[in-house]
This record gives C-alpha cells, structure tokens and sequence, in this order.
C-alpha cells in the first residue's frame, strides 16, 4: 500500500505553491508561505472593516467578534491583573491565528500552516521573547536573573545564590521552549497522519469527513486555545512577583 | 555483498519500525492515565461546585496539555524513526 505522508492537495485552488522554491538558497515552504499570509490578511481585513463600522446595535460579525475579545479581556485579566489589557492584542492574536490555521484544513484543498512545524517554532521564538522581555522590564535584570537561583540559601538573614540550582532552572526553560511548539505540530501532524491512514484502509467510505471535524475542528480549536493559555500563563509565571 | 547489504537495510527498516511501535505504544500509556486523572478530578470539582465550570475546565485544558508532553515527545521520536532514519 502506497501512502503518501503529506498528500497533495487534489488541486490548488490558486498557482504558484508548487511545494518548495529556492529562492536565495534558501527552502521555502509556498504553501505554508501562502495560507499564513491568507490567514493573516483574512483576520487583518475583517477586523479592520468590522473595525471602521463600530455600532451600538452590532450585526452578526461584530457580535462574533466581540464574543472573542469579551472571552479573552476576562481571561488576560483574571490570570495576569491589571496589566491583563497590554497582553490582551498578544494573547488573542495568536489564538485566533493558530486557531484559523488549525481548522482551514478542513476546506479541501487548503493546508495546515501549522502542519509544518516551522509556523510553531516561529511563535515559539515570539512567545519565549515576549515572556522573558516582559519579565525583565517588570522585575528589573537583577531580580530576573535571581530568579534562576531561587531557591537560594538563607544564611543569617541573607540570601545566598543557590549555584546548583541554575541549570536545572535554566533547562527547565528550554523544555518549556521546546514542547510548546512541538505539541501543537505533533497533534496536527498526527492528526493529518491518522485522517491519511484510516481514509485508506477504509477506501474513504463514510468515516473521513468525521475524522476531518474531530481532527480537524475539536483538536485544532483545543491546540489553539492551550497554546494561547500556555503562551499567556508564560507570562504571567515570568512577570510574577 | 549485495545480499548482506539488503539484509542489513531490511534490519534497520524492521528495528525502525518496531522501535517506532514501542516508543508510541509506552509512550502513550502516561498521558492517556495522566490526562484521564486530570479529567476525572475536574469532573469531581464540577459536581461539587458547578459554578466554578468554566475555570476547572479551563485549567484542566492547560494541565492536560502540558501532561501531554510526553505523548507528544514519543510522537516525534516515533516520526523521525519512521521518516528520518
């Protein structure tokens, strides 16, 4: 039996993503390219026109869309205080865009951004920075750094560095980089992975579409919201007192 | 020689295999116990104070993904065996 891992789409609903282009030298994912930057325009556009016509008798997508903001404004501020609003842009962008790039693949023909594990890697990157930045400017470098020796000694009333305390502190970090973005590729690659598998040995009779709404909607849109959550409770660990 | 080679690839692509079965297989079994632990805990919590629903079950989201981890690390070990190697 020949599967194919990461099957071709049965036809590309717009040209130039044949696969990986060299450009510079350098490998380049097209489909991945394309269908972040039609997520991010997708999200930019309806936001910006729903935006402009702000109303006190909201229609239908300005209701959705407050629905979202209302949840998160709650979330951010029931978990990170007063400073909840100045994270609230951070943490609902990158749920609705890890969100949106979960479940587009349910639409024949459109890819999983998120399928490759670049796109996690690169929100990792942005995830890590902004908790380690945001702890810095709100504790100040010197507590930031002590932070790594805790638990220290207490001798006498003063605090000692603890030394052998760091790198398992300091690893601890680097296993939190590293499974956040590995979780969200592994359950949408192994999604993918299953929904390919069993659509073959069942000759794609009956149970694909059910296996491309629970992969697809229930795992994408709970991927979404822990990575989110993750991303905000990184946070709120790294500019707590 | 050409038929030790052979068998040498069809070694590797049986061990590949096999251990990509067994890192899965034992790797599934602590987040599966973990994740249903965590989901029976928040069940108890909902029945005892349904108020609080929305909160247990958002906490219990986090605490399960991040028990996943190690489900997920045993995926990838399992995808780089098959793939990869």
């Amino acid at each position: 039996m020949d599967i194919n891992i990461t099957p071709e789409p049965p036809y590309r609903p717009f040209p130039g993503m044949e696969g990986e282009s060299d450009i510079l030298n350098l490998g380049f994912n097209m489909p991945t390219i394309f269908f972040s930057w039609f997520i991010i325009g997708l999200l930019a556009v309806v936001s910006f026109a729903v935006y402009r016509k702000l109303r006190a008798k909201p229609t239908r997508l300005q209701l959705l869309l407050e629905l979202i903001v209302d949840a998160f404004d709650n979330l951010t501020q029931s978990s990170l205080g007063k400073r909840g609003r100045k994270y609230l842009a951070f943490v609902g962008t990158i749920f609705l865009f890890v969100w949106l790039s979960n479940i587009i693949g349910i639409i024949p023909g459109f890819e999983e951004p998120t399928r490759d594990l670049n796109t996690p890697l690169g929100l990792m990157i942005l995830v890590i920075i902004v908790a380690h930045a945001s702890g810095i400017r709100v504790k100040g470098l010197r507590k930031y750094i002590r932070e790594y020796f805790e638990p220290g000694f207490k001798i006498k009333g003063r605090w000692i560095p603890n030394p052998f305390i760091a790198p398992l502190n300091i690893v601890g970090e680097i296993g939190k980089a590293i499974s956040l973005p590995f979780r969200l590729f592994g359950n949408i690659f192994g999604g993918a992975i299953i929904i390919v598998v069993l659509s073959h040995l069942l000759l794609f009779v009956g149970l694909p579409p059910f296996l491309m709404f629970f992969f697809g909607l229930f795992v994408g849109t709970i991927q979404a919201f822990v990575f989110a959550m993750l991303a905000m409770t990184y946070t709120a660990v790294a500019i707590a007192d | 020689m050409a038929a030790e080679t052979e068998l040498a690839d069809a070694i590797t692509k049986a061990a590949q295999f096999i251990g990509a079965g067994i890192a899965m297989g034992f790797g599934a079994i602590g987040p599966g116990v973990g994740e249903g632990f965590a989901a029976g805990k928040a069940c108890e919590g909902i029945s005892r104070r349904p108020e609080e629903q929305s909160l247990i079950t958002r906490t219990m989201l986090v605490g399960q993904a991040v028990s996943e981890s190690t489900g997920i690390y045993s995926l990838v070990v399992a995808i780089l065996l098959i793939f990869v190697v």
